[in-house]
C-alpha cells in the first residue's frame, strides 16, 4: 500500500467510521465466539442461541465499544490534542510575522448550528487587506465555509458565520484566519453541540 | 451571469470530493444495505433511483434555504424530522440485516398473520423483494434528509445565494441550483459503492451475506443511537 493511499485513507475516511468498523468487526467476532459457548448451556430450551444470542450480544458489545471509540478519538493526533484556543473562555491570540491576530466568536457559549459573530483584531506595523476565515475540521472535508470580514474599527474586522454540526459527534473545529499577502494562522477549538 | 455561477462548479466539485470521503461514511451503510438486499440482481436502476431521490431532496432544501435566506431558520425547523429520519434509517438497516441473516422473519416483525396486511409491512416487502425498483425513489427522497455536515455547509451557501437574489423565484432557483450541483457531485461515489456491494462479482456469497447481515444489524443500532442522541 503506497504512502499516498495510506494518507488518503487516514484523511478521507472519518475517524468515527474507521473506529466504528473496528468495533463492528470486533463485535461480530466476539458475538459468534460467545454464542457458541452459550449454545451448549441453552440446549433443550426453546430458545435458539444462533437466532437470538448473536444479535443480542452484538448489541451489548456495540454499546460497550462506544466507550473504547471515544478513547480512540481522544487519542487521535488529528483531533482534540491539537486544540490551541479556548474560545469558550474568551478571545484567542496568535503571532503571525510580526503581527498579532486575535479571534473572538460571539455569543458565548460558541454553539454549532447558530448564527455567530466572528471578530478579528490585528495589531502590528504591517497593513493588510480585510482578512477572512475558513471554517473546517481537520482530517474531514466539510465543504467550503468562508466567513468574509469587514472593517468595523481600526484593525478590527467582523463577519457572520455558522459552524455546522458533524453527525459523527466530533466537535473540534479549525478557524483559519487569512491575512492577504501576510499569511495564515490557525485556531483550533471545541464547539458545543 | 450571476455571481453564484462559479459557485455551482465549486459545489459540484465539493460534492464529488466529499462524496468519496464523508458521504461514503454516512450513506455507505445504507447504500450497501440496499445493494445486498437485492441479492445479486441488477443494482444500477435501484441505486440511481435512490440517488435521484436524495438529490431532489437536497435541491428542494436548497430552494427553501434560498427563499428563507437563513440556514438556521431552515435547520431548526427540520431538526426533529432529521432526527426521526436518522432513527428510521437505523431501523431500516437493522431490519434488513435481521431479515437477511435469517434471524427473524417478516412475519415475526410485523405479526404472524398476513405479513403484507399493513402499509409499512407491504412497503418493506416491496423494498425487500424489489419487484418494483421505483420504491427506491421515495426512500432516497426521505433519506436525503439525513443530517450531514457537508450538506449543511452547502445549505449555508444556498441561503447566502438566496440573499443576493432579487426575487423570491430567483431566491429559490439560486439555492436549489447550488444544492443540485452539490448533490449530483456526490452521486458517483455512492453509485460506485452500491455497485461494488452488489456482489455480482463474487462467486461464493453465502459467507459474505452472513457477515454483512451482522454488520448491518450493528450499523442500524449505531444509527438509532446517533438519532436518539442527536
Amino acid at each position: 500500500m503506497s504512502s499516498w493511499f495510506r494518507a488518503s485513507i487516514n484523511h478521507e475516511i472519518p475517524l468515527c467510521i474507521r473506529g466504528q468498523l473496528q468495533s463492528l468487526i470486533l463485535a461480530a467476532l466476539w458475538a459468534k465466539f460467545i454464542a457458541k459457548g452459550v449454545k451448549g448451556m441453552l440446549e433443550g430450551f426453546w430458545i435458539s442461541a444462533r437466532k437470538v444470542l448473536i444479535p443480542v450480544i452484538a448489541c451489548l458489545l456495540m454499546v460497550m465499544n462506544q466507550g473504547a471509540l471515544r478513547g480512540a478519538i481522544a487519542a487521535d493526533p488529528t483531533s482534540e490534542n491539537l486544540i490551541n484556543c479556548s474560545i469558550q473562555q474568551g478571545p484567542c491570540t496568535k503571532d503571525l510575522r510580526g503581527m498579532t491576530v486575535t479571534l473572538d466568536i460571539l455569543p458565548k457559549p460558541v454553539m454549532a448550528m447558530k448564527d455567530l459573530k466572528f471578530q478579528v483584531t490585528l495589531s502590528g506595523e504591517k497593513k493588510t487587506a480585510a482578512p477572512y476565515i475558513d471554517l473546517g475540521m481537520r482530517g474531514m472535508n466539510m465543504g467550503p465555509n468562508r466567513v468574509e470580514l469587514r472593517p468595523v474599527k481600526d484593525n478590527v474586522y467582523e463577519g457572520q458565520g455558522i459552524i455546522v454540526r458533524c453527525s459523527s459527534g466530533r466537535r473540534t473545529w479549525e478557524a483559519t484566519v487569512t491575512l492577504p499577502e501576510v499569511g495564515k494562522v490557525e485556531f483550533i477549538f471545541d464547539v458545543i453541540y | 451571469m450571476s455571481s453564484t455561477d462559479p459557485l455551482y462548479l465549486v459545489f459540484l466539485v465539493t460534492g464529488f470530493t466529499v462524496g468519496f470521503g464523508h458521504c461514503v461514511g454516512m450513506f455507505g451503510p445504507i447504500v450497501v444495505s440496499l445493494s445486498l438486499n437485492l441479492k445479486g440482481r441488477n443494482v444500477l436502476i435501484p441505486q440511481l433511483l435512490y440517488n435521484a431521490g436524495r438529490v431532489i431532496t437536497y435541491a428542494l432544501l436548497g430552494g427553501l434555504a434560498g427563499i428563507l435566506g437563513s440556514f438556521t431558520i431552515l435547520t431548526s425547523s427540520i431538526l426533529s424530522l432529521q432526527q426521526g429520519v436518522l432513527i428510521f434509517a437505523g431501523v431500516l438497516v437493522l431490519l434488513m440485516g435481521l431479515a437477511m441473516g435469517g434471524w427473524i422473519s417478516f412475519g415475526r416483525i410485523f405479526g404472524d398473520g398476513d405479513s403484507s396486511s399493513t402499509i409499512f409491512s407491504k412497503w418493506f416487502h416491496r423494498l425487500s423483494a424489489a419487484r418494483s425498483p421505483i420504491v427506491y425513489l421515495p426512500l432516497g427522497l426521505l433519506l436525503g434528509l439525513l443530517p450531514c455536515g457537508p450538506v449543511y455547509t452547502a445549505l449555508i451557501a444556498s441561503a447566502r445565494a438566496g440573499m443576493e437574489a432579487q426575487t423570491t423565484l430567483q431566491d429559490f432557483f439560486s439555492g436549489m441550483g447550488l444544492m443540485l450541483a452539490f448533490g449530483i457531485g456526490t452521486v458517483p461515489s455512492l453509485l460506485l459503492v452500491g455497485k461494488l456491494a452488489g456482489l455480482g462479482w463474487i462467486r461464493s456469497r453465502h459467507l459474505i451475506y452472513k457477515i454483512s447481515s451482522v454488520l448491518m444489524v450493528l450499523v442500524g443500532i449505531y444509527f438509532i443511537i446517533q438519532g436518539i442522541r442527536y
